[in-house]
């Protein structure tokens, strides 16, 4: 069976770098999802990320990126720009990244076919603030991002008549907006 | 005239270590270790119930998790003078030991290992000659000539594509390397292997965790794990075999080729024995609990000052008098206001960015201090903790590691050799030998616990309206973790992590004493400064992570890992 994994990555402690767990808690919450299609908070990985993504046919990830768009940009980046960043020396766990990851399961041979990576621009990472305004609105993006991505593919989804609580503890009223809910 | 070189990798949003060291007639004459980021992470917690905070900590560290969780409940339980049931500490120690094994294989061939293995000298290997001599020191039977030659087309086809990828930052060809092209593929097919088992370490914390990362079966008084030896959704024996099955696995690895490997390694670089001692005090807690109180451990503590081993003071208990009294962190060097040494559970942490000056403040690391003195920690505290006061399984393979370096043409080391470099990746092997014997011991604990009925995983914590100070502690992969809390009507007024790469990272204090990376540095020989392999070395034994370590964001910080000469 093929199988797909959308891990959201980031630390939910750090204001607009927690858009990944939240936004995979919300997209489960909303939608049944087809057989072979795994969601995953994946927190702030190293390289034990790669075993998770070994012998996937195809993987979905959200994070935040700093890059120079205006925050709540939402850059959909594949396998060969993610690859295209060089590893860095390795100091410590930490940086073997995600490129480092997708480099060792290519020597592996099992490399996912599909990589996609929705990559929010982030606002405010200050430690135990909500998502900044600009990536909240962002989220709805984020969603119909990965649900293209899975029609694509050919992964079943189907939206639920009644959306789950998404469980997005870490905030300190855990109900979202209404307006986060994606159309 | 002194050169300075700046280590700085940055890769995402995440607290990094920054190393400077200024090189005179090639050889390190001054450094500093600082961290480029500030977290503030405890402040979070504040308020907030106590019996949730560790959900929140597990979130300091990608990689650490389950520690932070672990010493986070293990805080609140020593606050409110809590016993935990016997399954209870069994589960967790399994988890902590099932962690610790995928950390250090992980440390040693993914994160360390390429230090020492030139991986452009595999090409001209001979796999069949790779496999006589591995047989000849290991019974591990993955070492065949098939196996190997596996690996080496990896590396031929990495190399053949013109770009070496995943490999693309090695100092390959540095004079520093000395490996046979036959040990480097030896050492790099289990670079190759060590994947796999790593995960399978990994697998028994995510069957006894439910999740991995961030486990979810903790809770403040024991674990949420249901036990019912007849189910398949609780703990029952499936799973229970599941783990007895993974566990074996591991274990074999980590006795047949992990530890051999640095045995290999140690006997063909034998002068970084003499290399990278820096600090010789040493700090470890006693950890895996054997009853509900924590009164007796299988791993012992205590501490070692200027590397007496004679003279070493044991800890009774996890929050040992001694321990909870001695901690203090000092900010004269730290990008916080002030320049106090305060004890953790009256610890502040309130920035004052300065800007990197090696004279003032230079790094968002605390420097911690144990009556006031610098302390190594880590599996070489540890090791030498436990073998000074006779520790038997200590012992055991600590001699085991000495016999084996020999028997493979290395020098016959002493303990005293061990404060050095290399010292802390036999420490690291040898406690994870240690480990590995003692994962199969607390699952046999666990099945005859419950064999005699007892299903109990769980008691009800109180929380009192008076103030209650806690300290919660684990010996962690890096060494000593402590998480403080204080604790007033029912919720949190303080919270303090004080993390094992802060102890090992930290910058000097208020007397100008270095931390244990600093002073581990300080004359360490460079054949050529503009690629400093050596210092590389010496950090890598520590196995820094400093995403816990340190307490803002550097929102310049995207530049990829430079090591440049100023």
């Amino acid at each position: 069976m093929k199988r797909v994994l959308i891990g959201g990555i980031g630390n939910v402690l750090l204001g607009d770098d927690g858009v990944g767990p939240y936004v995979v808690r919300l997209l489960e919450s909303l939608y049944e999802l087809g057989e072979g299609v795994e969601v995953a908070d994946l927190g702030t990985p190293a390289l034990d990320l790669t075993h998770q993504i070994v012998g996937l046919h195809a993987l979905i990830l959200v994070d935040s990126v700093a890059n120079d768009d205006p925050p709540g940009t939402v850059v959909l980046y594949r396998k060969e720009d993610i690859l295209r960043a060089m590893p860095a020396q390795r100091l410590d766990p930490h940086s073997p990244a995600l490129s480092e990851c997708l480099m060792t399961a290519e020597m592996l041979g099992a490399t996912p076919e599909h990589v996609l990576l929705a990559g929010v621009a982030g606002a405010c990472y200050e430690p135990g603030q909500p998502l900044s305004d600009a990536v909240r609105q962002s989220v709805g993006v984020a969603i119909a991002a990965i649900l293209e991505e899975l029609e694509r593919l050919e992964f079943a989804f189907q939206a639920k008549l009644s959306p789950d609580e998404p469980g997005i503890w870490w905030n300190r009223d855990s109900i979202p907006e209404p307006d986060l809910v994606p159309q | 005239m002194a050169k300075r070189i700046t280590i700085d990798p940055i890769t995402r949003i995440e607290g990094h270590l920054r190393i400077d060291v200024e090189v005179d007639n090639n050889a390190v004459s001054n450094a500093w270790a600082s961290c480029t980021m500030w977290r503030g992470i405890e402040k979070i917690l504040r308020g907030r119930d106590p019996r949730d905070a560790w959900l929140f900590t597990q979130r300091f560290c990608g990689v650490c998790t389950t520690v932070h969780a672990m010493a986070s409940v293990r805080s609140v339980e020593d606050a409110l003078k809590l016993e935990i049931p016997l399954n209870a500490q069994y589960i967790r120690n399994l988890i902590l030991i099932a962690h610790a094994l995928h950390d250090h294989i992980v440390h040693f061939y993914q994160l360390s290992a390429l230090d020492w293995v030139d991986v452009l000298q595999i090409p001209k290997a001979d796999p069949a000659a790779t496999s006589k001599l591995a047989e000849s020191i290991s019974p591990w039977t993955r070492n065949s000539r098939n196996e190997l030659k596996a690996a080496q087309d990896r590396v031929n086809a990495v190399a053949s594509s013109g770009q070496l990828g995943i490999f693309a930052n090695g100092y390959w060809g540095h004079p520093a390397m000395r490996l046979s092209p036959d040990v480097n593929l030896l050492a790099f097919s289990h670079y190759v292997q060590a994947l796999e088992y790593q995960r399978k370490a990994l697998q028994v914390v995510g069957i006894l965790g439910s999740k991995t990362p961030h486990i979810q079966n903790l809770n403040v008084g024991g674990v949420a794990n249901a036990i019912d030896l007849d189910s398949t959704s609780a703990l029952g024996m499936s799973q229970l075999e599941m783990i007895r099955t993974l566990l074996e696995e591991v274990v074999q690895f980590v006795q047949q080729v992990y530890f051999v490997d640095v045995c290999a390694v140690a006997a063909m670089y034998p002068e970084w024995f003499k290399i990278g001692s820096g600090v010789r005090n040493y700090l470890a807690v006693p950890d895996l609990p054997l009853d509900s109180r924590g009164s007796s451990y299988d791993l012992p503590g205590g501490y070692i000052r200027d590397g007496n081993l004679a003279g070493v003071k044991g800890f009774q208990t996890a929050s040992d008098p001694v321990f909870r009294q001695s901690v203090t962190e000092d900010v004269m060097h730290a990008y916080y206001q002030g320049d106090k040494a305060l004890h953790p559970w009256a610890g502040e942490t309130e920035p004052a960015f300065t800007g990197w000056d090696g004279d003032q403040k230079y790094s968002w690391v605390k420097a911690p201090r144990f009556n006031g003195e610098p302390m190594q920690v880590g599996p070489l505290a540890q090791v030498l903790v436990g073998y000074a006061q006779g520790h038997p399984l200590t012992r055991k393979y600590t001699d085991m590691a000495i016999e084996k370096i020999a028997a493979i043409g290395g020098p016959r080391a002493t303990p005293a050799a061990l404060h050095s470099t290399l010292g802390r990746h036999a420490a690291r092997a040898i406690r994870a030998c240690m480990l590995a014997e003692l994962a199969q011991k607390h699952l046999q604990l666990l099945v005859e616990n419950i064999s005699k009925g007892d299903y109990a995983v769980h008691n009800q914590p109180v929380l009192p309206n008076h103030e209650v100070e806690g300290v919660g502690t684990h010996e962690a992969p890096r060494g000593t973790l402590s998480h403080w809390v204080v604790i007033k009507d029912q919720k949190i007024k303080n919270y303090q992590a004080v993390v094992p790469s802060t102890w090992n990272a930290s910058p000097r204090d208020r007397t100008g004493a270095h931390g244990p990376y600093e002073a581990s540095l300080l004359h360490t020989p460079l054949a050529r400064p503009e690629e400093p392999l050596e210092v590389l070395r010496t950090v890598h034994s520590f196995d820094p992570c400093m995403a816990c370590a340190c307490h803002a964001f550097d929102p310049s910080g995207r530049k990829i890992g430079v090591a440049k000469v100023l």
